[in-house]
């Protein structure tokens, strides 16, 4: 087992690395490391016009997704909790098992055919994109937020509330939000980290003006290696920062 | 304010169980204990009272007043769960000022009562501590606090000593009745321990299969069960099957008892039931009625008394005694003898 | 106690959202699929592309969940017997893929795998052709590798619960009674944990038949799997629109399968599955 892991972590560690280290080497073509060290790539990066603009689109889109999954998500989530029903519980089931039972790809080509309709002739347009993210990302957090209201004992806690005299505004504004704002959290960062790297169905949703960043940088990949690896790192701390800030949440929450 | 249920029948959808034509009254300032094992419907009555179940026919009536179709809410009545249910988002005193804030008092005012109320259940220094930093017994007694700070119609304790560890159980048993006494309120308390229900309530349910099979002050339950249900159920008990044979003795399996047979016609089943502490133990050779010879088949000491069964001709004998001495007879003294029908229902 | 009114309104705007931009656009390519009386799934079965990209997605998909899930339960059994902070921290690293974009994978792989990649060349050094090593990864074979980077993860969040959920104890007592402990494990352990090893592996088995990004980033369209089969159909121009539906159908229903195949296996665990790629 030990041995295993040890093999595993490697496997694990090593893409990562080299794509630090390639992004800092100044030259790297059929040796085992790069030569010299340099900045120059993620300036590079940083200069190059297509990168911001799909990085900026990519920040709004992720925003508005984590927006438009906290505004649908919370009531939903909160519903379902309540509504002990079996039929309830089971399409709710379904719900999160969709993201693997539907392929993202299956789900972008029935965006195509839907949204390039002349009825509904939306296709390219950044509302769309980010219906496509909240269609994605949504079953994510709606698992993360019912998972903790059950652990929560959410039902037992409004029954008191109840006696208490809180009626369902109350409750919901004293009680669900606070009690929820952990997972709630620690969702929507899950929620932001899936949407900035999204690219199975934003390849084919996203307009050619509106492309996010996953998307521009494939097209890097057939370039120099060193502006490729600077351009992924980029993407790399992001997720590692996502993965941060849901370690402090979960500490945070388990504090409490 | 008084609790009164009116023939009350609630039955759970997917099953046959529910509770049954229930007739209960809660007198303003009294402390009903409600017990029962477990499935015995006990709980339900206590869901029926606050609001979070319906009853299927009957009514439920809170000082003269139906409160079918009101929302838990809108009955004040203070509730006291299992787990406490404290919100762990907030502390101690927010918790009790809770109820408060959602009737909007002030903050001030609200806060200040809070912290009144905490102190009236020694919890003065605790006002700002959160609940997760509380042991079981403290957050027992801000649950108790949060129930009564608004000044409810009527007390709803639901096992509320049962996640306490044995040796907190007895001190917040003392605090409740305390804590109720002041307040002065209808309170209805559910639980499995009977020891408990006996020790604090003025009167006691007893709660079998959906129904009551009895309601009385403690000492009139242990000493005049309706019938074997409640005997066994409350106490420990020697409960023998057997007829009356004649004015003044009956016969079990273990030979003839002398005892009064009052009220029960010659030739009636009835069950014989003994109390463990009023058997006696004798000389062998003792005279006088109801004595038995035999040998001990099991002796447990349990400190201040001693349990022992005392195999006799027909049957074993459960008594107890604060005597260490060996042990090869006993006597049953008639008036420790009651009979009780073979079933009330 | 709420009033089932309001739970409907608070459902309500998230399932008019999911049924305009999930139900409708499903609804609409299953339609598209049945077009002209199915002769669509008429001109797939004609097709050997077709045939060959699902024999290669049936590959992908049993290899790459099965390598994952060997893995995964080794790394699991490993980390619980960790102690509790070490466990923390491993399990901080090894769920890092789970938010990866798939092409972070891809170029990461290219550089560890690629024809000038650190591994390949370091092998040459033994005397392995970098020619063959360095394909290797644009081959089937090397894309389950790859795709097993965020697998594996998956495999260990399923598995692991139920691992430290175990009582140890019980291995104790087999031995004993007088079991080895390979032993113990076989007869003990394994017949109450495979379920959640089957979960983990239909799990990651419809992941692997599902994605398509990292493959695309790896290489292009040139590796007949059904999802790459199905972009290239979507991207060319004059596209055999019915044709296409009808793959994706296919897709979708393979997926469908494998879920429900783990959901009816005794997977009342609650995942949240991942479908990176």
């Amino acid at each position: 087992m030990r041995l295993v892991t040890v093999l595993y972590l490697g496997y694990l560690v090593a893409p990562i690395a080299l794509l630090f280290v390639g992004s800092f080497g100044a030259r790297w073509t059929n040796t085992l490391l790069p030569d010299g060290l340099t900045l120059q790539w993620y300036l590079d990066v940083l200069d190059d016009s297509s990168f911001r603009r799909a990085f900026l689109t990519s920040l709004k889109v992720v925003v508005a997704t984590c927006v438009i999954d906290t505004l649908l998500g919370v009531p939903l989530a909160y519903a379902i909790h309540s509504a002990a029903r079996r039929g309830v519980r089971v399409a709710a089931r379904i719900l999160t098992l969709l993201p693997i039972a539907v392929p993202e790809l299956v789900l972008a080509f029935g965006f195509i055919l839907v949204f390039s309709s002349d009825a509904l002739p939306w296709l390219g347009s950044t509302e769309v994109l980010i219906a496509a993210h909240v269609v994605v990302t949504l079953p994510y957090l709606l698992s993360t937020l019912a998972a903790d209201m059950s652990h929560l004992d959410l039902a037992e806690l409004e029954r008191v509330g109840d006696t208490l005299g809180a009626g369902f505004a109350a409750r919901f504004v004293d009680i669900v939000l606070p009690s929820i704002r952990f997972s709630l959290l620690s969702g929507l960062i899950m929620v932001a980290a899936i949407s900035i790297g999204e690219f199975q169905i934003s390849n084919l949703v996203a307009g050619f003006l509106n492309r996010t960043y996953p998307i521009v940088l494939l097209q890097a990949f057939y370039g120099a290696t060193g502006f490729a690896c600077a351009a992924t790192v980029v993407l790399l701390v992001l997720a590692f920062l996502a993965a941060g800030g849901g370690a402090l949440t979960a500490r945070a929450a388990h504090a409490r | 304010m008084t609790v009164r249920f009116e023939n009350v029948t609630f039955r759970y959808p997917d099953r046959r169980a529910g509770v049954f034509d229930i007739d209960l009254e809660v007198a303003d300032g009294e402390l009903l204990a409600v017990i029962g094992p477990s499935g015995s419907g006990k709980s339900t009555v206590l869901k029926l009272l606050a609001g979070f179940l319906e009853p299927e026919s009957g009514r439920i009536l809170i000082d003269g007043r139906d409160v079918t179709g009101t929302p838990p809410r809108a009955r004040h009545l203070g509730v006291v769960f299992q787990s406490y249910a404290l919100f762990p988002h907030m502390s101690a005193w927010r918790n009790v000022a809770y109820p408060l804030k959602v009737r909007g008092v002030a903050t001030a005012e609200r806060r200040r009562r809070a912290v009144d109320a905490l102190g009236k259940v020694g919890l003065g220094e605790f006002v700002e501590r959160m609940p997760a930093t509380l042991s079981g017994g403290q957050q027992q007694r801000v649950a108790l606090a949060r129930a009564l700070v608004f000044e409810p119609r009527a007390l709803l304790l639901d096992e509320p000593l049962s996640a306490l560890d044995m040796a907190l159980r007895a001190g917040m048993r003392d605090e409740i009745v305390r804590v109720q006494q002041d307040a002065g309120i209808a309170t209805l308390h559910v639980t499995h321990d009977q020891e408990e229900a006996l020790s604090i309530g003025h009167r006691v349910a007893v709660m079998q299969a959906g129904r009551i099979l009895q309601v009385a002050a403690p000492i009139e339950l242990y000493d005049r069960p309706v019938d074997r249900d409640v005997a066994a159920f409350v106490g420990q008990a020697n409960l023998w099957p057997g007829s009356v044979q004649a004015e003044g003795r009956v016969r079990t399996a273990l030979g003839e008892l002398q005892c009064a047979t009052d009220g029960f016609p010659v030739g009636a089943d009835v069950v014989v039931m003994v109390r463990p502490e009023s058997v006696l133990p004798v000389e062998a050779d003792s005279p006088g009625p109801n004595r038995f010879l035999g040998h001990l088949a099991h002796d447990r000491f349990l400190g201040s008394v001693r349990r022992y069964d005392l195999a006799v001709e027909g049957g074993v004998i459960r008594g107890e005694t604060r005597h260490r001495m060996s042990l090869s007879a006993v006597r049953i003294p008639p008036e420790a003898v009651r009979l009780l029908p073979e079933a009330s229902r | 106690m709420v009033r089932n009114r309001v739970l409907v309104l608070l459902a309500l705007p998230a399932v008019v959202f999911l049924l305009v931009f999930f139900v409708l656009p499903l609804s609409v390519l299953v339609v598209e699929a049945g077009a002209d009386g199915g002769s669509a799934f008429g001109r797939l079965w004609a097709d050997p592309v077709f045939w060959k990209g699902l024999q290669g997605s049936l590959v992908l998909g049993t290899a790459a969940p099965l390598f994952s899930t060997a893995v995964g339960y080794a790394v699991a059994l490993f980390l619980a017997r960790c102690s509790e902070r070490r466990r923390t921290a491993l399990l901080f690293a090894i769920s890092l893929p789970l938010t990866f974009s798939g092409l972070i994978v891809a170029y990461g792989f290219i550089l560890v795998f690629g024809r000038a990649g650190f591994v390949t060349l370091l092998l040459a050094e033994v005397g392995l052709d970098p020619a063959v090593v360095g394909g290797l990864i644009y081959s089937p074979v090397g894309l389950g590798f790859a795709y097993s980077y965020y697998l594996i993860p998956r495999v260990v969040m399923v598995v692991l619960p139920v691992v430290l959920n175990f009582d140890h104890a019980q291995i104790d007592a087999a031995c004993s009674l007088g079991a080895s402990n390979p032993r113990a494990h076989l007869d003990v352990l394994l017949p109450q944990i495979y379920p959640s090893l089957l979960t983990a592996f239909c799990l990651t088995s419809a992941v692997a038949i599902g994605a398509y990004g990292t493959a695309l980033a790896l290489v292009g369209t040139q590796v007949n799997i059904l999802p790459l089969v199905l972009y290239s159909k979507i991207s060319e121009t004059g596209t055999d629109f019915p044709a296409a539906a009808a793959i994706s159908v296919v897709l979708m229903g393979l997926c469908c399968l494998v879920v429900a195949v783990s959901e009816g296996m005794g997977g009342r665990r609650k995942v949240a599955a991942r479908a990176r790629g």
